[in-house]
């Protein structure tokens, strides 16, 4: 296990797509906190509103996801995934060596999202001229939130790849459920819709999903829903890898 | 090029390869139908037939990548994916487009190093042993065909293997590259590996290789030594021909 960890670990760090979506995270949360503190010049007095703009961190999940999806689907997508197997043919190893490494570089980009949009979310604040209201307990719940958060969302996107196989369906069909499906199951049908996985690993942050009046799930109810829906899919990803043929 | 290591062969058993009543269905295509034949160490052995005969099927059955319908494929003994360690005695190049293009070539290798319990440095040694040493720095996108043949063949070196799988390692090698080919895989066969190479350039096969296994239509034609095969038909190729009719190659 420790070897097959050390080759994901080093595929990460061997091409420049991780890169890429680490510049991508810090310019969508630069942006977030700077196009929040627009127009609301007058409620970035209030506690809520500064726990929205530092919220802006939780993209990183989106950006953790994304990493677990790619770790999965290219190497189909390139046919490495030939050679790694001819390697290391004990594929439900392969796909769970791919969840920990994604979910340890997802734990990074959960702690920098956090930080950064906390750091500029409250330059901003001051710049605008108001006391930042933020204490301790938010700025845990922030900063830890958002780093189990993306990690969870890290392995459930390795499982999701591992499902589908297909880079651009797995991507399309997680991305069109999260910001599609989920967000009219959440306007119409809130009681299903907080059980679903965007708004379970949200409840995780302890915020409110942009300006619905749905109540999310306690923090830890939807950590661990987060996590039993990885779960899910990392056992479901594992056991189709293993079936089928590598043509 | 810098001069082969030779493999380390350690009491083999002397059927390193033994395909027994294989068959292979995908949905209602019949790829690979009740195929058997066995290789023995120390050889190199030309897996023969037209495209679409079922060789790369067959290959990917050896390695555990494709599950066979019924009938077995082993390797030293045991089906692939039932071995510890299966990479550390077979060395195997599949296809030539298998890299992401934004990868180094040093860094393919270190990956499949790393998943090996290798050492990093071991990659700069076999990108050595192929030529690949100045290129190995850039991105695999820069790379000719060629020159990913000659990657794919580093990788399959890496843990210093008894068996080489290779499947049509010779498309797009230059007349240099075809001919350091051949000597490397004579070399390795002298040094007691076996090596089963797929091809459908016969005149290569047939400067190369001491048997053939011929396939057509995913069943076995002939299995051969070379010389005799020859004796009969007095040409690899007309043999070929008369093996799988209705080949256009």
């Amino acid at each position: 296990m420790t070897a097959q960890l050390r080759s994901e670990l080093r595929k990460m760090r061997s091409t420049r797509t991780n890169v890429g979506l680490l510049l991508g995270l810090v310019g969508v949360i630069l942006f977030g906190v700077v196009a929040g503190s627009f127009g609301t010049e007058a409620e970035l007095s209030l506690l809520d509103d500064q726990r929205e703009l530092v919220g802006n961190g939780a993209f990183a999940a989106a950006f953790a996801a994304l990493i677990g999806v790619l770790a999965m689907t290219s190497e189909s997508r390139h046919g490495t995934i030939r050679a790694t197997l001819v390697f290391t043919p004990a594929r439900p190893l392969v796909v769970f060596a791919k969840v920990l490494a994604s979910a340890l570089v997802g734990i990074a980009f959960g702690a920098l999202g956090a930080a950064l949009a906390l750091g500029a979310g409250v330059v901003t604040i001051r710049g605008h001229g108001h006391d930042v209201l933020l204490d301790s307990g938010d700025i845990g719940r922030l900063l830890l939130g958002t780093i189990v958060m993306a990690a969870l969302w890290a392995a459930l996107g390795v499982g999701v790849g591992g499902v589908l196989r297909n880079q651009v369906l797995t991507i399309v069909g997680l991305f069109g459920w999260v910001f599609v499906i989920e967000t009219l199951l959440l306007r119409h049908l809130p009681d299903v819709g907080r059980y679903a996985p965007g708004a379970a690993g949200t409840a995780v942050t302890g915020d409110t999903v942009g300006d619905s009046t749905v109540d999310l799930l306690a923090p830890v109810t939807g950590g661990v829903l987060l996590a039993a829906y990885a779960l899910v899919f990392v056992v479901a990803g594992a056991f189709v890898t293993s079936r089928r043929d590598i043509t | 090029m810098a001069p082969l290591t030779s493999p380390t062969i350690a009491s083999l058993p002397d059927e390193v390869v033994v395909v027994d009543h294989l068959t292979k269905r995908f949905g209602r295509v019949l790829a690979v139908d009740d195929l058997s034949f066995r290789l023995e160490t120390g050889s190199v052995t030309g897996f023969l037939g037209p495209n679409g005969a079922g060789k790369t099927t067959i290959l990917r059955m050896l390695l555990g990548l494709v599950r066979p319908t019924s009938g077995t494929a082993l390797v030293f003994g045991h089906p692939y994916r039932e071995h510890s360690e299966p990479a550390r005695r077979t060395g195997a190049v599949l296809e030539a487009a298998d890299f992401h293009p934004g990868r180094s070539g040093r860094e393919h290798l270190i990956t499949l190093a790393l998943a090996a319990g290798l050492p990093a440095s071991r990659a700069d040694e076999v990108l050595d042993v192929v030529g690949l040493t100045k290129a190995a720095g850039r991105g695999v996108k820069t790379y000719s065909l060629g020159m990913r043949q000659r990657l794919g063949l580093a990788a399959a070196l890496l843990r210093n293997p008894d068996l080489l799988i290779l499947d049509e390692p010779a498309n797009g090698l230059d007349p240099e590259g075809v001919h350091w080919l051949r000597v490397f895989m004579r070399d390795f066969a002298a040094a007691g590996g076996t090596v089963l190479v797929s091809s459908h350039v016969l005149a290569e096969a047939a400067l190369t290789v001491d048997r053939v296994v011929i396939i057509g239509r995913g069943r076995l034609m002939k299995i051969a030594e070379l010389d005799e095969l020859v004796d009969e038909s007095a040409t690899l190729e007309r043999a070929f021909l008369e093996l799988t009719p209705g080949s256009t190659v």
